[in-house]
C-alpha cells in the first residue's frame, strides 16, 4: 500500500482511525456497524448512479472551515460519504429508525409481495431489511404498480418488474464493469423501469452476474427459476470448468442435482465475477444422460458392464500391447487424476506417450517462451494486470478466451487508466460481440493476417526512432537489423494499417509496466514460434521481460503440463529422457494401426482435434480404444471400453489455472456409486498390473504430488485453503533474456507469387 | 416603492434583441470595461455587489467565481442554466427572448474573469423562440468581435458559447442534473459536496465548471459597468440588487415585473394591477416549490431572502403566483403534485415513490374517496422525503403540500367529509375514479 492518510473519525461514540476518503459504510465495518443498504455496492462506482436507494442514511457532524465540528441538518449516506478529519456518524437514532422505516415503506407500495413464489425469497436482501428495519404494515391503499410478469431480456435473464426497487446495481454493472452498457433506465419517475435500448436482447457475455446483484427477486435466472427454494440447496465450494481462468463459484445443488452456479470471492482471479459460460453452462454435471456404469464393446455394441469386467479387459489388452500404448486428453482433467494417469503410464508401462494439446502446433511446452523468459505461460498474475500502465492485447478474442483476464484489462483502463492498445487480424470478426477490447482500446491495429512480425518489428522502429525508450541501441543489436527494415511506412502497407495509428501505439506502449496478453491466433499461427519471439522482443525493448503473458485455454491445462502430461516432460517440467509421441504423431500413429491401445481422457478428441478426420481415422483403426468419459460423446461411441469418470461436482481434488494458481475444489454430491474418480479408475489398473495397492483418495494423490515436483512442495488441501496457491518456479540466476532475430516470411509477397 | 429597471429597463425598446440597439443603450460597456481589468478585480466586484444566485437557491454568487481555480490545467466551462422549469417563473425565458445579449455578456466577463474558453447555454426544450433569440445574438456577438478570438481585441481571451437544448426534463434544472444532460447522460442528479467534489473543482467532463442562471449572467454586465458599490446601494442588507418576479395568477397584469429587493409582497401584487375575480386568498411567491402564503399572513412580509424565510416562505426563482378566493387549495395541490410526480427523475426512493403517492392520495380525496387519516399520511409522507432524497426535488415536492395542509387544514377536511370543493363545484377537474377494491374494502 502506498503512503495513505489516516483521519480520525467517529463512528457511534467508538473512536477510530480510518483512510481519508474511505466511505463511512466501510468505515462501520471497520468496528462491527453494519449499515443497512441495497444500491451500494463496493465494486460499482458511486459516480454512474450510487447513493439512491437512501437506505444507509446517517447522522453526521463534520468539521468546518472554522475548525468547530457541526451536525448536518440532513441526514446523509453513509454509502457515498467520504470520512475526512473530525466527522462524527451516529449509525442507531430514533429520527435514523424512522427514515429508514420511511425508505422501506416507499420500497414496499409497489413492491408485489410475492416472496412465497419468489426465488430470491429467503435470501433477499428486501426482506431481511424489511425485517429488520421495516414498518408492520403498509398505508397505502392504493394500486400498486404492474407488469406483465417475468419479462424476457436474454436468454439465460428474466425480469420481474414488479419487484425492481430501482436500484440501479444491474445498469451500473453493465456500465462500469462488463463495459457492453446494455441495461440502462427507460422512461422516469415511478414509470422508471430497467430495460434495454429499442427492446433488443440483453446480450452480454457477463448478463449472469446481474442476477446475483439484484437485492431483489427482479432479475432471475431462466435455467434456475422455480426450481428450488434456497434453504433446500447445499452449496458448495468449487471451480469453474469452462476455461482456464478457473473462476470460484459456488455449486448450490439440491437432491444430488446443480440447480445453479454462484460466484464465489476470490479477489485475484475472479472477483466476485463470472461470466455465461461458467454460470449458465456448468449444468453439464448433472445431464441426464450421465454415464452410471462403465460399457463394454460386445459384438460391435457398447452395453453396460461391470468395473471389474472393464479393468479385467483393459488390464489384458495392456498386457497384450507392452509399448504400443498411447494417451491423449486431460486438460479438462484433475491434477490428481493426471499425475495418477501419467504414473500409470510411465512407472507402470514404461512409455511416454501422453499429450493434452490439440493441436495444431505441438511445440516443446512453450520450450522458447521457458528457455528466454524463465516461465511458461503468463508471466503476470491475473490481478497485476490491473496496476499496468499499458497493455497490448494481441490476436485475441479476449472476452472468449479469458473472460476474467478481459474483466481486469478493462478494469485497469477504467479504474486505473492504463491505455489499451488492442492488436488484431483483419479476420477476426467481432464486431457484433457486446464486450470488446476494442470498445476501449486507444489504439486498434487490425493488421493483415500473417503480418504480425512485420508490425511488431514497426513498433519497435518508432518507439527507437521517436527516443522514447531509454538507450537501446546495445540491447536492439541482435534485432537491429530486422527492426530497421520496418519502418512505420512499410509495415503500413504490408499490415494494411494506417501509418499514424502504428506510431500512436507505440508512443502507448514504450513504458515500463506494459503487459502484452497474446491469444490464441498467435498460439495456433503456423510461425507460432517467430512471432513469439518478437512479442517477447517487444517486451524486451520496453523494459517488460515479466510481463509477457502467453495464458493457456483449456480447464486444467496449466495443470497438465505441470503433471507432465506432455511426452518429453516429466511432473514439474523435468525433461524426459526418451520423449514419447506428441497428441500427432500418436494419432497418426493408431491410424497406421502402430498403436494397440489408446487412452482417451475426457476429451471428445473426434470434435476437439484439430484434424478431425485424422481422429476419427486414429480411433477406427487402433484395436483398442479406452474413453474416460461423463456422457457418450461421439468419441466415446468409437470407444471399445468406457469409463463412467468422476465431474467436478463430484469429488474432492485440485485444478491448476491459467496464473499457475492450484485452487481446490469439494465434493458436492454423488450421482452413482458406480462413477469413480480419475486418480482410482488409473490406480486401479496400475494395481492390477504390479500389485501395488491403489490410492485411497485424492488427498493421497496430491500428498505424493507435493512429494514428487518440488513446484508443488508446499501445496496440500490444508495450504489451499479456499483461495488456492500461485505456485512459483524456483528462484534461478539466469541471465535477462536478450532480444533475438526473427526470421519473416511476408504473406503479402507470397499472395503476390501466387497471383 | 415603485418598479425599479435595471436589467428590464430597455425591454420594450423595438429592437432590443439586437446587438446595434443593444449596444445604443450601453449594451457591452460592461464586458469593454472588464477585459481591461484585473481577473480577480472582477470577482472582487461581484462580491462588492452582493449578487446572489437568481435561479432559486440564492447562494453568493462571488463564492463560485471565486472557487474556479485559478491555474488552467484543465479546461474550465462556463455554463448558464436557462432550463427554466420552475411552475409560475418566466423571467428568463422573457430575458432570453428580448435581451439575449445581456445574458451573453455576463456570460462572457464570466468567462474572462475565471478563464475559461468555452460557454454553455442550456436551454429549456420548449423555449424555441428563446433559443432562435439567443442564437441569433451569438451570431452577431462573433460578428462584433465579442466572441470567437482575442475578444474585444483582448489577445489570449478567446471564448465560445454553445447552446444546448433540453429534452422535457425539469429535473435537468437541476445543476447537477443540467451537467449530467449536457454530457449526454440520463438527466439524473450526480453526487454533491462532500460526496462528491463541487462543480467548481470538478463539473461538467471532469473540469472546472461555474454553473449560475440566466438572470445573475444578466446582472454581471451592470455591476461591472456601474461598479459592485451602485449595485449593492439597492436592495436589503443580505438581499441586494433588483429581482424580476414572474407575477401570473388571478392578477389584472400579469408580466415579469423587475423590483428592488425587499419589496413587500403586497406591493408586487399592486404593480401587476391588484387581484381580479375576488378577493386574494393565498400567494405562491417564488414558483410552486416554495411554501404557500396566505393572504392574513402577507402583511410585513417582503421579498428579499430574509424576510420570506423568517415568513416561512422563499423567494425562490421569482415565481409569483396570486391566487383569488375561488381557488380550492385541494385542487391546487393536487395539481402541483402530479407535476412532481411527474417530473421526479425516479433516481432516488424517497421522491420517486413519494410522489407518485401523494399525487394518487390527492386523486382519491378529490375523486370523494378521502380518509380522515390522509391529511397526517400526507404530513409524513413529506417528513419521509424532506431531506431524504437526492437532490431537492423531492424537498420542493414536500415543502408546498406540508405548507398548504398548514394553513389549510379545514379545506382538506371538507374534502374529506363532503367529497366535494369547499369554495363550489365550478374548478373540479375531471379525476379517474376510484376503482381499487382494496380502497372500497377499507371505505365499507
Amino acid at each position: 500500500m502506498p503512503d495513505v492518510e489516516l483521519v480520525n473519525i467517529k463512528i457511534d461514540g467508538k473512536d477510530l482511525q480510518v483512510p481519508k476518503g474511505e466511505k463511512i459504510i466501510e468505515s462501520a465495518k471497520r468496528i462491527g456497524v453494519e449499515v443497512p443498504f441495497f444500491c451500494y455496492h463496493p465494486r460499482l462506482s458511486m459516480e454512474e448512479g450510487g447513493a439512491n436507494c437512501r437506505m444507509c442514511l446517517v447522522e453526521v457532524a463534520a468539521k468546518g472551515p472554522d475548525g468547530t465540528v457541526r451536525k448536518m441538518p440532513k441526514p446523509q449516506t453513509a454509502c457515498s460519504l467520504p470520512a475526512s478529519e473530525g466527522m462524527e456518524i451516529v449509525t442507531e437514532s430514533e429520527p435514523l429508525a424512522n427514515d429508514r422505516r420511511g425508505v422501506l415503506e416507499f420500497l414496499l407500495i409497489n413492491h408485489p409481495l410475492d416472496c412465497p413464489i419468489c426465488d430470491r425469497g429467503g435470501e433477499c436482501p428486501l426482506q431481511n431489511n424489511a425485517l429488520h428495519y421495516g414498518p408492520p404494515t403498509t398505508r397505502f391503499i392504493e394500486e400498486k404498480r404492474h407488469f406483465p410478469k417475468a419479462f424476457p431480456l436474454s436468454e439465460y435473464v428474466v425480469f420481474d418488474r414488479e419487484r425492481c426497487i430501482h436500484c440501479a446495481r444491474c445498469t451500473r454493472f453493465t456500465t462500469d464493469i462488463s463495459g457492453d452498457a446494455q441495461l440502462n433506465f427507460l422512461k422516469r419517475g415511478a414509470d422508471m423501469e430497467v430495460g434495454t435500448f429499442e427492446q433488443t436482447d440483453f446480450h452480454s457475455k457477463f448478463s449472469g452476474n446481474v442476477i446475483e446483484l439484484c437485492p431483489v427477486g427482479a432479475l432471475l435466472s431462466r435455467a434456475y427459476r422455480f426450481k428450488a427454494r434456497p434453504w433446500d440447496l447445499v452449496t458448495q465450494r468449487s471451480i469453474c470448468t469452462q476455461c482456464s481462468n478457473g473462476c470460484n463459484i459456488k455449486i448450490d445443488s439440491r437432491t444430488s442435482k446443480l440447480q445453479r452456479v454462484n460466484a464465489r470471492l476470490n479477489e485475484d482471479v475472479n472477483e466476485e465475477w463470472t461470466c455465461d459460460k461458467g454460470k449458465f453452462g456448468m449444468d453439464y454435471v448433472s445431464a441426464d444422460d450421465r454415464l452410471t456404469q462403465p460399457m463394454i464393446r460386445k459384438e460391435g455394441k457398447l452395453v453396460p458392464a461391470t468395473w471389474s469386467e472393464a479393468n479385467a479387459l483393459i488390464v489384458q489388452q495392456l498386457r497384450a500391447a507392452g509399448k504400443l500404448v498411447g494417451g491423449i486428453g486431460g486438460a479438462r482433467s484433475s491434477n490428481e487424476d493426471l499425475f495418477a494417469w501419467q504414473r500409470l503410464f510411465r512407472e507402470t508401462l514404461g512409455v511416454n506417450n501422453l499429450d493434452h494439446r490439440m493441436g495444431p502446433n505441438f511445440p516443446a511446452a512453450n520450450a522458447g517462451l521457458y528457455q528466454r523468459f524463465g516461465y511458461h505461460t503468463m508471466g503476470n498474475s491475473i490481478a497485476e494486470l490491473e496496476r499496468m500502465k499499458s497493455i497490448l492485447v494481441i490476436g485475441s478474442d479476449l472476452v472468449d478466451e479469458q473472460p476474467m483476464i478481459f474483466l481486469r484489462v478493462r478494469k485497469a483502463w477504467r479504474r486505473h487508466g492504463a491505455s489499451v492498445v488492442e492488436a488484431n487480424p483483419k479476420s477476426m470478426d467481432d464486431a457484433e460481440s457486446p464486450n470488446r477490447v476494442g470498445e476501449f482500446a486507444s489504439v486498434s491495429l487490425k493488421y493483415r493476417p500473417g503480418t504480425e512480425v512485420a508490425l511488431l518489428c514497426a513498433l519497435i522502429n518508432v518507439m527507437v526512432g521517436e527516443k522514447l525508450l531509454p538507450d537501446s541501441s546495445a540491447a536492439l543489436r541482435p534485432a537491429k537489423a530486422m527492426v530497421d527494415s520496418w519502418a512505420p511506412g512499410e509495415a503500413a502497407k504490408e499490415c494494411g494499417l494506417a501509418a499514424d495509428v502504428i506510431h500512436r501505439a507505440a508512443r502507448l506502449l514504450a513504458t515500463r509496466d506494459m503487459a502484452i496478453v497474446a491469444g490464441r491466433t498467435i498460439t495456433d499461427h503456423p510461425h507460432a514460434e517467430q512471432l513469439l519471439d518478437a512479442l517477447g522482443n517487444l517486451a524486451v525493448i520496453t523494459g517488460n521481460p515479466g510481463n509477457f503473458n502467453v495464458p493457456v485455454t483449456a480447464n486444467n491445462q496449466q495443470g497438465a503440463m505441470d503433471m507432465g502430461i506432455l511426452p518429453d516432460l516429466l511432473p514439474g517440467y523435468a525433461p524426459a529422457e526418451a520423449p514419447g509421441m506428441n497428441s500427432q504423431q500418436m494419432l497418426e500413429a493408431a491410424s497406421h494401426g502402430g498403436l494397440q491401445v489408446l487412452w482417451v481422457v475426457g476429451s471428445d478428441l473426434v470434435n476437439e482435434f484439430h484434424d478431425p478426420a485424422l481422429a476419427r481415422r486414429a480411433l477406427q483403426n487402433c484395436p483398442f480404444v479406452i474413453v474416460n468419459a461423463l456422457t457418450l460423446p461421439e468419441t466415446a461411441a468409437l470407444a471399445d471400453v468406457v469409463l463412467p469418470v468422476h465431474s467436478i461436482a463430484e469429488g474432492d481434488g485440485t485444478v491448476t489455472n491459467v496464473e499457475r494458481r492450484v485452487q481446490r475444489y469439494w465434493k458436492a454430491f454423488e450421482i452413482s456409486p458406480y462413477i469413480h474418480p480419475g486418480w482410482l479408475v488409473f490406480g486401479e489398473i496400475g494395481a492390477q498390473l504390479t500389485g501395488r495397492p491403489p490410492y485411497a483418495s485424492a488427498k493421497e494423490v496430491l500428498r505424493e504430488i507435493a512429494a514428487t515436483i518440488p513446484i508443488y512442495g508446499n501445496i496440500s488441501f490444508k495450504s489451499l485453503g479456499d483461495q488456492g496457491i500461485r505456485w512459483q518456479y524456483p528462484v534461478s540466476d539466469r541471465k535477462p533474456p536478450e532480444m533475438t532475430a526473427i526470421e519473416y516470411k511476408s504473406p503479402v509477397s507470397a499472395s503476390l507469387h501466387q497471383n | 416603492m415603485p418598479e425599479l429597471k435595471l436589467l428590464l429597463k430597455h425591454r420594450d425598446e423595438p429592437g432590443i434583441e439586437n446587438i446595434e440597439t443593444y449596444e445604443k443603450f450601453g449594451g457591452y460597456a460592461g464586458l469593454k470595461k472588464s477585459v481591461t481589468m484585473e481577473r480577480q478585480a472582477i470577482i472582487d466586484e461581484i462580491k462588492t455587489s452582493g449578487l446572489r444566485g437568481r435561479g432559486g437557491a440564492g447562494f453568493p454568487t462571488w463564492i463560485k467565481w471565486n472557487g474556479i481555480p485559478k491555474d488552467t490545467a484543465k479546461q474550465h466551462y462556463v455554463l448558464c442554466n436557462a432550463d427554466e422549469g420552475e411552475p409560475g417563473t418566466f423571467k428568463d425565458r422573457e430575458l432570453m427572448l428580448k435581451l439575449p445579449h445581456m445574458t451573453i455578456e455576463g456570460m462572457i466577463i464570466a468567462g474572462y474573469s475565471i478563464q475559461s474558453q468555452a460557454g454553455y447555454v442550456y436551454i429549456r426544450g420548449e423555449f424555441v423562440e428563446s433559443a432562435l433569440a439567443v442564437r441569433r445574438a451569438i451570431d452577431q456577438a462573433y460578428k462584433a468581435g465579442y466572441l470567437g478570438k482575442n475578444v474585444c481585441g483582448k489577445a489570449g481571451f478567446d471564448f465560445d458559447i454553445h447552446i444546448h437544448m433540453g429534452a422535457g426534463s425539469y429535473e435537468c434544472g437541476e445543476e447537477s442534473a443540467l451537467m449530467s444532460s449536457l454530457m449526454g447522460e440520463r438527466g439524473q442528479p450526480r453526487l454533491k459536496f462532500p460526496h462528491g467534489p463541487l462543480p467548481v473543482i470538478a463539473g461538467v467532463w471532469n473540469s472546472p465548471t461555474l454553473i449560475n442562471n440566466v438572470e445573475t449572467y444578466a446582472c454581471a454586465p451592470h455591476i461591472i459597468a456601474n461598479g459592485g458599490a451602485w449595485y449593492a446601494e439597492m436592495g436589503t442588507e443580505k438581499s441586494k440588487g433588483t429581482k424580476i418576479f414572474s407575477v401570473s395568477g388571478h392578477v389584472a397584469k400579469p408580466g415579469n415585473y423587475e423590483i428592488e429587493m425587499g419589496t413587500p409582497v403586497l406591493e408586487l401584487l399592486e404593480l401587476a394591477g391588484g387581484i381580479t375575480g375576488g378577493k386574494l386568498k393565498a400567494i405562491i411567491p417564488g414558483g410552486s416549490s416554495v411554501p404557500i402564503l396566505p393572504a392574513d399572513k402577507c402583511d410585513g412580509v417582503n421579498l428579499d431572502y430574509e424576510s420570506a424565510a423568517a415568513a416561512g416562505t422563499m423567494v425562490g426563482s421569482g415565481g409569483y403566483i396570486a391566487f383569488n378566493d375561488s381557488t380550492d387549495i385541494v385542487l391546487l395541490m393536487r395539481r402541483t403534485s402530479e407535476f412532481y410526480a411527474h417530473e421526479s427523475c425516479g433516481k432516488c426512493t424517497p421522491c420517486r415513490e413519494g410522489t407518485r403517492w401523494i399525487f394518487k392520495i390527492y386523486d382519491r380525496i378529490v375523486s370523494g374517496g378521502g380518509l380522515p387519516s390522509d391529511i397526517d399520511l400526507l404530513l409524513n409522507i413529506c417528513d419521509q422525503i424532506d431531506g431524504r432524497s437526492f437532490c431537492a426535488l423531492g424537498d420542493a415536492a414536500a415543502w408546498p403540500v406540508r405548507a398548504s395542509i398548514k394553513h389549510y387544514r379545514h379545506e382538506y377536511e371538507y374534502w374529506i367529509k363532503h367529497g366535494k370543493s369547499p369554495v363550489g363545484d365550478h374548478c373540479v377537474p375531471p379525476v379517474p375514479q376510484v376503482l381499487n377494491p382494496l380502497l372500497t374494502l377499507t371505505l365499507a
